[in-house]
């Protein structure tokens, strides 16, 4: 190899994108999802049990995200809620009642790294197909990594 | 002739580490800024002997010592 190159992703993009990846994550790690409607009543009460944290480097596009849309995915009595604050950035609430909020900002942190794992995949593939590369070989790790091995084709 | 290829590790949270090969020089670097600029923060670049290949202009001056022993 010529040389190595360690990267952190930037997710900035428009909503469609961002809950794609969330809808891939959840489908793997076997999340359902409950609702992605505007305005929806939050399914446990104000009080209940939860933690918000926010999707590092990321900036979800204004133009494509109307007020009050969020994308919600529930496993095990696990409510994992997707939205984006004023300011731009993506928010993550967890909310569990047997859970501890350790726990939940565990399962949070899990989550967010994993949207953008999916995130940074999907662009990147995008991205070097059009630039006339074919993936060669793809493999998930006992650890959860992606491993992709991608060649020119021009 | 350049036969660009990335082995792309993608962890669980997100960070990747990425390795380009069958490239040298200028045009590995190239290839590695479009990465950058696809993916958004760069944290480390490390180029190896691969990159210092035929492609790349290296000048190596040597000098020889003739020694006697007697």
């Amino acid at each position: 190899m010529s040389a190595v190159c360690v990267l952190t992703p930037i997710v900035i993009s428009s909503w469609p994108a961002i809950s794609t990846a969330i809808l891939g994550v959840a489908s793997t790690m076997g999340y359902t999802v409950v609702t992605t409607e505007k305005k929806q009543k939050k399914l446990f009460a104000p009080k209940q049990n939860s933690i918000e944290l926010q999707m590092e480097n990321s900036e979800v596009l204004e133009e494509s995200f109307g007020s009050g849309e969020k994308m919600i995915i529930e496993k095990d009595g696990v409510q994992v809620e997707f939205s984006r604050t004023p300011k731009g950035t993506c928010s993550i609430c967890v909310t569990g009642e047997k859970q501890s909020k350790a726990k939940l900002k565990e399962i949070g942190e899990e989550i967010s790294g994993r949207v953008i794992q999916q995130f940074a995949y999907h662009k990147l593939m995008t991205e070097l197909k059009d630039r006339g590369y074919a993936i060669v070989d793809e493999s998930v790790s006992a650890d959860q990594s992606i491993q992709v091995r991608v060649r020119s084709i021009e | 002739m350049s036969n660009p290829e990335f082995n792309i590790t993608i962890d669980k949270k997100g960070k990747l580490k990425v390795e380009i090969s069958g490239v040298q020089g200028e045009e590995c670097m190239q290839l590695a800024d479009l990465i950058k600029n696809i993916i958004g923060q760069e944290e480390s670049r490390e180029k190896t002997s691969e990159y210092y290949g035929p492609g790349s202009h290296v000048q190596i001056k040597a000098t020889v010592q003739n020694k006697h022993h007697s």
